[in-house]
Formats: structure tokens, C-alpha cells, sequence
């Protein structure tokens, strides 16, 4: 391979390269933001990869998943086939570990991750997501979007960085009971909510800026937290108002002692 | 068994931080760095670092054979750390600084030494997972006794959770 492969992206860091090989990432869902996320990884030079994707592709998909085409509808190509095959392409040399399955049922391939990226649709499922990365201590991205209203469609979305020993979703407002018990009354069904592939993309495409700053730390920002709301019709990304009035500075949620596999202590 | 160690960016900060300062007469400083046991595919097993403890100065022993050598106090405090820690099978890590860049691993002193530790905080906390950790400036090396084994892992990675991320893997002999 030529030396100039990474040349454009040498601001990054004199061992930017290395950095971004160690790193093991996790993607569980591998549709319309999954396919963005796993893609550009494997343009900037990431190796490592945990992913999880149980659907194959069908005709409603082809409006935003990267990578499918007429002849996946037909063929009823796994997501996951259609994940690896663009990672390979990029980077023949990675090493995937790739699941058919909730990441649920197979939960402890992505425990090794050092950084999970959430591209899931429920309320539910985030929430145990970010459990999860706060009990193995994995930094937790998550993008999002929705499209309210029918008359004037308004878009909006979100992009969420939730690390140990920093502030969790439902600190900075986005996690509340009031969102988890309106979806648990729908027997956690988020619904088909429209999608589209530009929203995904501009999430995707923030998410993965905030990854790779956590690895190489180009920007000597050193970030915590991050909630950054995206309005799909101005389109803009700018941080969360709710962030930014935030009084809240140490997370009450969780405690970094509660790692590893929980214990039920007798009393 | 594949062996992983993760703790944050803010407790290897601490650690760097406290082992990097001068003893009064001890050529280099130890610690205690207490982890949980989480579980990985194929009987892999995940260490997470959760609390730091720093030896005091005078729980120091004057020993000039060697870089630091910590008196009956400091494993009194380690054993009874450990024995409180049963409830939750939180084990204990020696834990030093070779104070250079880049890969690290055990001195002829270090694996004379500090192995001879690890017995007695099995049998204090025998469901837990204890061990050593040696770290760099920017890397780190360690070796964990899983419950039951009287020899243990050589860790294949310690990863930082922080920002930024560090991932310091084993070197592998070629």
C-alpha cells in the first residue's frame, strides 16, 4: 500500500495511523446510520470491528443504507454481509467480528470495544446500551433522528457522546422516564419512523468526528460529554440548549465502581 | 484465556500522577489498584480498574536492593482491602511505573519479588481476580491470577478510556 493513502488526514497526529488500528469498535445495528458509521471507519484506516445486524435487506431499506442496492432486495442480503463486504474492501486486513443476532444475545464480543457507536431506534435499547458501556467501560456514542409532523415536517436528531466517569444521557437530559414509559406503553415498538439518508448521513459523519477525536485527541479538546442537537431543517448541528444550561457537573447515575458482571450480593 | 484491563482516563491519570513523585529515600513509588471481573467469549476474562490506593510514605521499608519495598502495614491495608472487597469479588493490583516510553515488562527483581504477594491475597479473596501491572509513561504490562489458578495471564491489553483512548497491547515474542 502506498505511503499515500493517509497523507490527507496527517493532520490527525504523527501516530494517528497506529492509534486507529488498536482501536476495537463496536456498531450494533448496521442500518441507516450502522451502514454510514461502518463505512467511513473504514476509510479513515479503522481494523477492529464488533458488529451486529440480524435483517437482510429489503426495497424500504435502498432510501439510506449505504452500500445496498437493487440486487440485495432480491438476493436478501444480510445487513452484516453488506457491512463486512464494504470494511473489506477498505481494509482487507481488518479483523471482523460480526453477529447475526441482537447485540443482546451476544453481548460479551462487544465488551473488548473501546468505543460503541449506537445506531438503534428505541428509547430502551440506548438506554441499555449506554448500561452496558458504563459497566465495561466503553465510550458510548449514539445518533438518532426523527421527523415530527405531517403538515410542516420538522427533522431533528442527535448526536450523544457518553464516557465513563462523565456525564450519562440522562443527565444531559435526553434519557427521562417520561420517553421510556411512553415507549414501554407501546410494548417498545418504536415504530417505522421515517428516515431519510442526508439526517443520517450529518449524524453519522458528527459521531464518527468524535470518535476519531477520541482516539487521537487532534483537537486536544478532551471531551467528557458531548450532546449536539441536529435541525435537520435548517441544517445545522449546534450543542444542546439543554447542555449548555446544564447546573449538573458529576453524573449521579452511575458510579465507577459498578463494573464487570453484576453480582447479586446476599443481604 | 485472553485477559483485558480497562480503566478510565481520570484513574490512569491519578496513577501516572502519584507514581511519578519522589519518595523520600525509595528509588520509585508502588501502589494498589483495586478491579472487578467481567466476563469475555471463550472464557476470556475482563479486569476493570476501579480505585487507586496510594502507600503512604512511611509505609516504606528502606531497601537499597531494590526500587521500592513496602512494609507490614501497606499489605495489612492490602489484605484487609481485599478481604472487604469479598462481597463484590473486587481483587487488588500491585502497581508500579518503569518510569520510560514505550513497552514495559517485568524486571528480574520485579518477578522475584512481587509474585510472592499473590498467594496471600487469594486467600483472602478467592473468588476475585488479583495481580500486577507494571505501566510505562505511555504503555503497560500485566498479569492477572483468574479465581482458582495459581499461575496467571500474561494480559493481552490494557486499554484507557479516556480522552485521548490508549490501547497498550502485549509484545509478542517472535
Amino acid at each position: 500500500m502506498s505511503k499515500d493513502r493517509y497523507s490527507r488526514q496527517s493532520f490527525l497526529g504523527a501516530n494517528s495511523e497506529e492509534l486507529i488500528s488498536r482501536c476495537t469498535i463496536g456498531v450494533p445495528g448496521l442500518g441507516g446510520g450502522g451502514s454510514h458509521i461502518v463505512q467511513q471507519f473504514a476509510h479513515i484506516g479503522f481494523q477492529r470491528y464488533v458488529i451486529y445486524d440480524y435483517d437482510a435487506v429489503e426495497e424500504s431499506n435502498l432510501n439510506r443504507l449505504v452500500g445496498a442496492d437493487l440486487t440485495d432486495v432480491l438476493a436478501e442480503t444480510p445487513k452484516l454481509h453488506l457491512a463486512k463486504k464494504m470494511i473489506y474492501n477498505l481494509q482487507p486486513n481488518a479483523t471482523i467480528r460480526g453477529f447475526a443476532c441482537k447485540w443482546q444475545d451476544k453481548p460479551e464480543p462487544l465488551r473488548e470495544c473501546q468505543i460503541v457507536l449506537g445506531c438503534v431506534d428505541s428509547y430502551k435499547t440506548r438506554e441499555e446500551l449506554e448500561i452496558t458501556c458504563r459497566r465495561y467501560l466503553m465510550h458510548y456514542i449514539d445518533i438518532g433522528m426523527d421527523v415530527h409532523g405531517k403538515d410542516k415536517p420538522v427533522i431533528g436528531g442527535q448526536i450523544i457522546q457518553s464516557s465513563p466517569g462523565g456525564l450519562c444521557m440522562r443527565c444531559m437530559g435526553f434519557l427521562t422516564d417520561e420517553k421510556l414509559a411512553t415507549e414501554a406503553a407501546r410494548y417498545g415498538d418504536a415504530g417505522h419512523r421515517p428516515q431519510v439518508i442526508w439526517p443520517n448521513g450529518v449524524l453519522a459523519s458528527t459521531a464518527i468526528g468524535l470518535a476519531v477525536d477520541l482516539v487521537t485527541n487532534w483537537t486536544r479538546r478532551s471531551r467528557t460529554h458531548a450532546y449536539l442537537a441536529y435541525d435537520g431543517n435548517e441544517g445545522t448541528v449546534r450543542e444542546s440548549l439543554t447542555l449548555r444550561n446544564l447546573a449538573i457537573k458529576e453524573c449521579p447515575h452511575f458510579s465507577v465502581s459498578e463494573v464487570g458482571d453484576p453480582i447479586l450480593v446476599e443481604l | 484465556m485472553k485477559a483485558h484491563i480497562k480503566m478510565t482516563g481520570e484513574l490512569h491519570a491519578a496513577m501516572l500522577k502519584d507514581l511519578t513523585r519522589q519518595h523520600p529515600f525509595a528509588a520509585e513509588r508502588v501502589g494498589f489498584v483495586f478491579g472487578r471481573l467481567g466476563s469475555l467469549s471463550d472464557g476470556g476474562r475482563l479486569i476493570l480498574l476501579t480505585r487507586y490506593h496510594s502507600i503512604p510514605d512511611d509505609q516504606y521499608v528502606e531497601d537499597h536492593t531494590v526500587g521500592a519495598r513496602i512494609g507490614s502495614d501497606a499489605l495489612t491495608w492490602a489484605m484487609q482491602a481485599v478481604y472487604h472487597g469479598r462481597p463484590v469479588r473486587e481483587g487488588i493490583f500491585h502497581i508500579h511505573l518503569h518510569g520510560h516510553r514505550g513497552d514495559t515488562g517485568m524486571s528480574a527483581t520485579d518477578s522475584r519479588e512481587i509474585p510472592r504477594l499473590i498467594p496471600g491475597f487469594q486467600s483472602v479473596g478467592r473468588d476475585a481476580g488479583h495481580g500486577i501491572i507494571i505501566l510505562s509513561l505511555d504503555h503497560g504490562a500485566g498479569w492477572v491470577w483468574v479465581p482458582g489458578s495459581a499461575e496467571p495471564a500474561h494480559v493481552d491489553c490494557i486499554s484507557v478510556i479516556g480522552a485521548p483512548i490508549g490501547v497498550f497491547e502485549r509484545r509478542r515474542s517472535k
